[in-house]
């Protein structure tokens, strides 16, 4: 993927996509059309990051996100019975003050994002690649990359032990 | 408006929308997918601001990493909550999940 | 008169040691009393309050070769605030030479009576512990150089009034009484407070010798004030009308109690405050007016009521505010040295007076009515003999000392122009003598009017009690001559000249006003004696045909004037409806209503709020959208 500036264009495109899918998630009455969309919204937000110089954490988003998240999410999605019916029964009694307030933190955020000064003009840095990705992974942040195979396999458990079934022993 | 400003945006736009879901809708799975969008949003941000700031080295895309580790193991655990769940009460609705009224 | 620059050590020590030694006998008492000494509990405060007298009569000694000499020394800096400064200190002149003598004396006398009187008592130890407190108050009373701890041991002879009228607070009489005392007193004491404060406010200080020295620069509205209040307080003291109700409810207490609080020695505080502040009452002729008059009137109020009184203790209370009077009537005058001269001799004989009385009653078994008694001569020859000394000198018969002091004040009433006072005076003079041999009559002569159970056991006191009344007997008969002959010019009025430097000692005309005066005195005071023999040994029907004759004049007698309905109902019952007022309004509904309704807000606030708690996450996870959108705003914003 091309890197280096910032080239409009493809950005647009990735903008239109990740956003569509997005809104799509929200808006679908079926729950199934929800998922594949967000499907659609993880591989925009991996083009995304390839666009930004991370070809990594492209790839992990789709192995993980798409890949495993995802397929957890629908398999949740048969195990539990979803129910058919109109709009009242797919949005709550909030939504229709969730709306204005979510409008509100995204204008907020917008107004404060660009009358914000921090960043210089045009791009500095880039991300690092793989090589030295890995390098910081494993001589700076072992610590906190041990950790998280802990939490993993607190994750496992946990999660084995929560949706096993309850015998009567 | 400089790059990263742009990306910011389309962020905070993601954000916001996986905000709105959260809030709006009934079904608990749902309520998760939604939680997904934004933290990818938030990954979004990350990747934008250490690709474009001086002196990052990378360590945005290292937190990135541990972000989607953690998010991987936060649904699984949810959603092995939700079914346990299922399993009482027989339904996905959030309206329903109310035993904490006070 | 002139400060002494220098106070040797050994003066030093002694007069420290006057007030330490009993109040070290207090503090050992009590603490010890129940425990280690039992009934030898009152061994110590005995040895305390004798080495006291040792050591105070020391003093009399050098003050009687030194009489123009005032000691005055501090010992150690008490109140350090800004410019207002007190010490502990002690001033020895004359006329603290003069209280020493009289306060030491029948207080050690009334420890020894108390051995016997109180033998048996379960409280025995804690009422020498008492007595030992009260003589430590005492004593720092008229040692003080300066009116704060003069004011502190005011309130500390105050709270052993309390402590002993009450001595026996099981029952309901002493309690009150005890609790009427200090309550009655602290008017006069708040009266005493102000006077200090406008003291310090005009002169800048409350020891003696800076307040003395500069008496004569004050504004004479501001003298005023000071001398009224200060007199205030002696009044609630002292037990002048109207702060008189006190002392004869004090009589609940034990009979020394009363010799010694409330006849020679607590309720002389008061006059020697008025005596001690006499810089000051010399330049305002207005308060030395206030005082004689208000004496004169209680002299006589109290003789009034002393008529008709039947129980043996509250005559002789009654009596002792009708004295009290006198020296007042004295004072006010400006027969400054003859009114501690009736201090001095008053002391003495009503004393005498309290402990004979306590004599009886010992040997009646408890009986205080004097219907109940008659016949005792025979059987207490001692106590007879010397009550009719006592009597005699308070009625004020030559030669004894009531004689002397008393004539003397009426003698100086009539020259310094008061005539009014001095009628008030002789019709008091009368009166005085003829209820006291009332008591006489009725008690010691005629047949027993007792139950037949009491007249067995009527015995005459033991020795421990009896040698004390003979003890005083000898200066209430004898103080008038050797002190105050001649009259206006003996050997007292020498003695207190340096303190009452204005007033000198005068002479005196025998052939003439003073000798004619002098001798109209003891007539009427022989007439006195005379009418009561008729009522009482004579013709016995008088009293009660005489008291249905005016019956109200009896009844207003009897019933004290109805100052304690009085207060009753100015002052007592408002007070009492108001408190009860603020409890049910202000207590119940205003203080309780608001702590209630503190807590009625928040269980209505909550039950409001409770619908906040659906239970859903969602609708908390749109309270935190909502606050962390206001908190971006604020951080935005400021």
């Amino acid at each position: 993927m091309p890197g280096g500036d910032f080239h409009p264009v493809f950005f647009v495109i990735v903008a239109a996509w990740i956003l569509v899918a997005g809104i799509g998630v929200v808006a679908f009455h079926n729950i199934v059309h929800s998922a594949v969309s967000m499907i659609f919204c993880f591989l925009g937000v991996a083009f995304a990051f390839a666009l930004l110089n991370s070809e990594l954490l492209a790839i992990i988003q789709i192995l993980i996100y798409v890949g495993a998240i995802s397929v957890v999410i629908i398999f949740a999605v048969m195990l539990t019975q979803q129910q058919t019916g109109g709009f009242k029964l797919f949005f709550n009694r909030q939504s229709a003050f969730a709306l204005p307030a979510a409008v509100a933190v995204a204008v907020l955020l917008a107004v404060f994002f660009i009358s914000s000064k921090f960043l210089p003009k045009g791009d500095v840095a880039h991300n690092p690649n793989v090589h030295s990705l890995s390098a910081l992974l494993f001589n700076r942040y072992v610590f906190p990359f041990e950790l998280i195979s802990l939490v993993l396999l607190a994750a496992m458990v946990g999660a084995i032990v929560l949706a096993r079934k309850e015998d009567d022993r | 408006m400089s790059p990263v400003d742009w990306w910011l945006l389309l962020s905070a736009l993601l954000f916001c929308i996986g905000a709105y879901g959260v809030l709006a809708r009934r079904n608990v799975i749902l309520v998760i997918m939604c939680l997904e969008l934004m933290l990818n949003a938030v990954n979004l941000a990350l990747v934008a601001l250490s690709n474009f700031l001086p002196g990052g080295q990378g360590r945005g895309s290292i937190f990135v990493l541990f972000v989607i580790t953690i998010a991987a193991a936060e649904v699984t655990v949810g959603l092995g909550i939700v079914i346990s769940n299922y399993r009482n009460r027989r339904s996905v609705q959030t309206d329903d999940y109310d035993e904490l009224k006070g | 008169m002139t400060a002494l620059a220098h106070v040797s050590t050994v003066l030093k020590v002694a007069t420290a040691l006057v007030p330490l030694l009993p109040f070290a006998g207090f503090l050992i008492t009590l603490l010890f009393g129940k425990s280690l000494l039992r009934r030898r509990a009152d061994v110590v405060s005995l040895a305390m309050v004798t080495l006291s007298w040792v050591f105070s009569m020391y003093l009399f000694v050098h003050v009687f070769a030194h009489r123009h000499d005032v000691l005055d020394w501090n010992v150690f800096s008490w109140i350090t605030s800004g410019s207002f400064h007190v010490t502990w200190g002690f001033h020895v002149d004359s006329l603290t030479a003069i209280m020493l003598l009289v306060v030491g004396t029948i207080g050690m006398l009334v420890h020894y009576y108390s051995i016997g009187y109180m033998r048996g008592d379960p409280g025995y130890y804690r009422f020498f512990a008492y007595l030992n407190l009260f003589m430590f108050a005492m004593y720092i009373l008229v040692l003080a150089n300066n009116y704060l701890l003069m004011f502190l041991a005011w309130e500390g002879v105050g709270l052993c009034s309390y402590l002993l009228i009450s001595f026996w607070f099981t029952r309901k009489a002493p309690s009150q009484a005890g609790k009427k005392a200090f309550l009655v007193n602290r008017i006069g004491d708040f009266g005493f407070t102000l006077g200090m404060l406008l003291m310090f406010l005009t002169f800048g200080s409350l020891q003696f010798t800076n307040v003395f020295g500069k008496a004569g620069g004050a504004g004479s509205a501001t003298l005023l004030g000071i001398c009224l209040l200060l007199f205030t307080g002696a009044v609630g003291k002292s037990a002048q009308f109207p702060l008189h109700v006190w002392l004869p409810d004090a009589m609940e207490g034990p009979t020394p109690v009363s010799a010694l609080i409330h006849a020679a020695t607590m309720v002389n505080a008061g006059v020697y405050m008025v005596a001690r502040s006499y810089p000051l009452f010399i330049h305002s002729h207005a308060a030395m007016l206030v005082v004689m008059c208000l004496g004169a009137f209680t002299a006589i109020y109290a003789a009034g009521i002393a008529l008709t009184q039947n129980d043996i203790k509250k005559v002789i209370a009654y009596s002792t505010v009708s004295q009290l009077g006198y020296m007042f009537m004295a004072l006010g005058a400006g027969a400054w040295a003859a009114g501690i001269f009736h201090l001095f001799t008053h002391g003495f004989f009503k004393g005498l007076l309290f402990l004979g009385a306590g004599s009886v009653i010992h040997a009646m078994g408890g009986e205080q009515d004097m219907r109940k008694m008659g016949g005792l001569r025979k059987l207490l020859p001692v106590t007879y003999w010397t009550m009719v000394i006592g009597a005699l000198a308070n009625a004020g018969i030559f030669p004894l000392a009531g004689f002397f002091s008393k004539d003397e004040i009426l003698g100086a009433d009539f020259n310094a122009g008061y005539w009014f006072i001095w009628i008030v005076g002789i019709i008091t003079a009368f009166l005085t003598a003829f209820y006291m041999f009332r008591l006489i009559f009725m008690t010691f002569h005629n047949q027993s009017r007792a139950d037949a159970t009491v007249q067995a056991h009527i015995h005459e006191s033991p020795k421990v009690m009896s040698v004390p009344l003979v003890l005083l007997a000898i200066p209430a008969a004898l103080a008038g001559i050797v002190a105050g002959w001649p009259p206006d010019g003996g050997w007292i009025h020498k003695f207190l000249e340096p303190v009452f430097f204005n007033a000198k000692a005068e002479t005196f005309h025998w052939a003439g006003l003073d000798g004619g005066l002098l001798l109209f005195s003891l007539v009427v005071a022989l007439a006195g004696i005379g009418t009561a023999y008729v009522f009482y040994i004579r013709r016995r029907e008088l009293p009660v045909r005489v008291g249905e004759r005016l019956p109200w004049a009896y009844q207003a007698s009897v019933n004290k004037f109805y100052m304690d309905e009085f207060y009753e109902k100015a002052a007592i019952r408002p007070t009492m409806n108001g408190a009860s007022w603020l409890w049910t309004f202000f207590d119940v509904k205003v203080v309780d209503g608001a702590v209630n309704g503190v807590a009625w807000l928040w269980a209505r606030l909550a039950r409001v709020l409770r619908p906040l708690q659906t239970g859903r996450a969602q609708n908390y996870a749109f309270g935190i959208l909502i606050g962390v959108l206001v908190l971006v705003v604020a951080f935005r914003i400021f």
